[in-house]
């Protein structure tokens, strides 16, 4: 029997998925990133921008759940002794904090710190993956492909932050794997709003070279018509 | 190709945005490999792909005379030059059937037929890399699938048996071949400079928001900087040894 297919109106034209051969990304909702007073907020952020995505994805999440739909969480971090981070990212700059000094939530971005956790608003139920990456891209030195070939999984529902930055990497290495993008507008979001926007064209660009662009409601009613029809 | 002592040169620290770049100071040429990406026909010249699908390629040539002169900078300071081709096989056995579907909505149809060959196909005249910044014999052609230059190609490797740890990035499109390299290199770990003046876009708007989106956070990927820049922040090449 064939899958159900489901269609949501997106840019630059409508995007196509089986539920079950399909994946929502939840991408570094991190305590680090996303609370008041975390590490994003001492570089000077205004995390209320990456903070108006929670509402909606909330509700994606709990219907994608309901849905039977896949549920992959990721956080950015590295091993406590920095092994696994690359001297460039390290050193970079001159920040006030930098990556495994004690910040306000715990070392910052090192796993098993509670800043380097996931927000409690989407906190992943037990069974979901986590995929730890030491980049900002999902797929590069995690099993994330070979886990999502192993679930028979070709479509990718893609949320979380920042935008132009691990959604947008994560995209591009999905999309040459051959995986079909959906970005959620209103669920992925930018310290700055000038590359939330850039960062959504780009997707869309070139008759979606890199995937396909459109505002949760069009997942979330697909998801309905897909369930009314059975 | 030998690279040898006598003809290192030093580069750093370099006029750039938005630190001083590399981050380690100065680097000689022997651990930096200057990446060419995707100067094909079907990506900046008449009756290829970018052409087909109505963009201007005036704007995805622009970098052309930049990149040429980076290119004959990093040849006589002894630069590892690397030129990369997007295309796939005759039988399209790795094409994404998205890719394919998109090309094809869009009315360049990749594996389809054009004044330059059939588009982005190995072998065919579009896939071709322009005459400006023609590789020499002995420079490495990295073949690849996608937008990165790292996904199911040898880079990384070539790279690593080089010792090769810094990148300058010059090619088309800013936006989609040269930001998802320049993203898994940095992911890496390889310190990247991407250089304006040296790269081009489809849209102008996506060019400038790809450039800046580096220079965030303090060089969320890496720095920005022009050839001239690197030029001038080269001592050398040496003649001891």
């Amino acid at each position: 029997m064939a899958a159900e297919q489901l269609t949501a109106p997106a840019d630059p034209g409508p995007f196509r998925f089986a539920p079950e051969h399909t994946a929502l990304l939840v991408i570094d909702m991190q305590r680090d990133f996303v609370e008041p007073g975390g590490f994003g907020e001492t570089l000077g952020n205004d995390v209320s921008l990456l903070r108006a995505v929670i509402p909606p994805l909330q509700k994606v999440l709990a219907a994608s759940r309901a849905a039977g739909i896949t549920v992959i969480h990721t956080r950015e971090g590295h091993r406590p002794d920095l092994t696994d981070c690359p001297p460039a990212k390290l050193h970079r700059g001159n920040p006030t904090l930098r990556i495994g000094d004690s910040g306000p939530k715990g070392r910052i971005l090192i796993r098993g710190e509670y800043g380097h956790d996931i927000i409690d608003e989407l906190a992943p139920c037990a069974g979901e993956v986590i995929i730890d990456k030491p980049g900002k891209g999902s797929f590069y030195a995690t099993d994330l492909h070979k886990l999502l070939a192993v679930a028979g999984i070709t479509s990718l529902v893609v949320t979380g932050v920042t935008t132009e930055v691990c959604v947008h990497t994560t995209v591009r290495e999905a999309n040459d794997r051959g995986y079909e993008c959906l970005v959620l507008s209103d669920c992925v979001g930018s310290y700055f709003p000038e590359f939330q926007q850039a960062g959504l064209a780009m997707i869309a660009a070139q008759g979606g070279i890199f995937g396909w662009v459109a505002p949760s409601a069009a997942y979330l009613h697909a998801l309905t018509n897909g369930a009314e029809q059975q | 190709m030998t690279r040898t002592l006598a003809r290192l040169a030093a580069i750093g620290p370099v006029a750039a945005d938005p630190y001083p770049w590399p981050y380690d100071g100065t680097v000689t040429s022997d651990r930096v490999a200057l990446i060419c990406i995707d100067w094909q026909v079907d990506f900046c010249g008449p009756g290829g792909y970018v052409d087909r699908m109505g963009y201007d390629i005036g704007l995805t040539r622009a970098g052309l005379p930049g990149a040429a002169r980076m290119l004959a900078h990093a040849r006589t300071t002894g630069m590892l030059v690397i030129h990369t081709r997007e295309g796939h096989c005759p039988d399209l056995s790795d094409l994404p059937a998205n890719k394919r579907w998109r090309s094809a909505r869009i009315g360049a149809e990749i594996g389809g037929p054009s004044p330059q060959g059939r588009i982005l196909v190995r072998g065919e005249p579009g896939w071709e890399i322009v005459p400006e910044v023609a590789p020499l014999p002995g420079e490495v052609l990295i073949d690849k699938p996608g937008k990165g230059a790292f996904y199911a190609t040898g880079l990384d490797l070539v790279l690593r048996t080089k010792g090769i740890t810094h990148l300058a990035l010059t090619g088309i499109t800013t936006d989609v071949c040269v930001h998802t390299t320049m993203r898994e290199a940095n992911d890496r770990g390889y310190e990247c400079l991407i250089l304006s003046d040296c790269t081009g876009a489809t849209e102008l708007g996506n060019h400038t928001a790809a450039l800046r989106m580096v220079t965030m956070q303090g060089g969320v990927f890496g720095c920005v900087a022009t050839c001239e820049a690197v030029i001038a922040a080269t001592a050398g090449p040496t003649d001891g040894g």
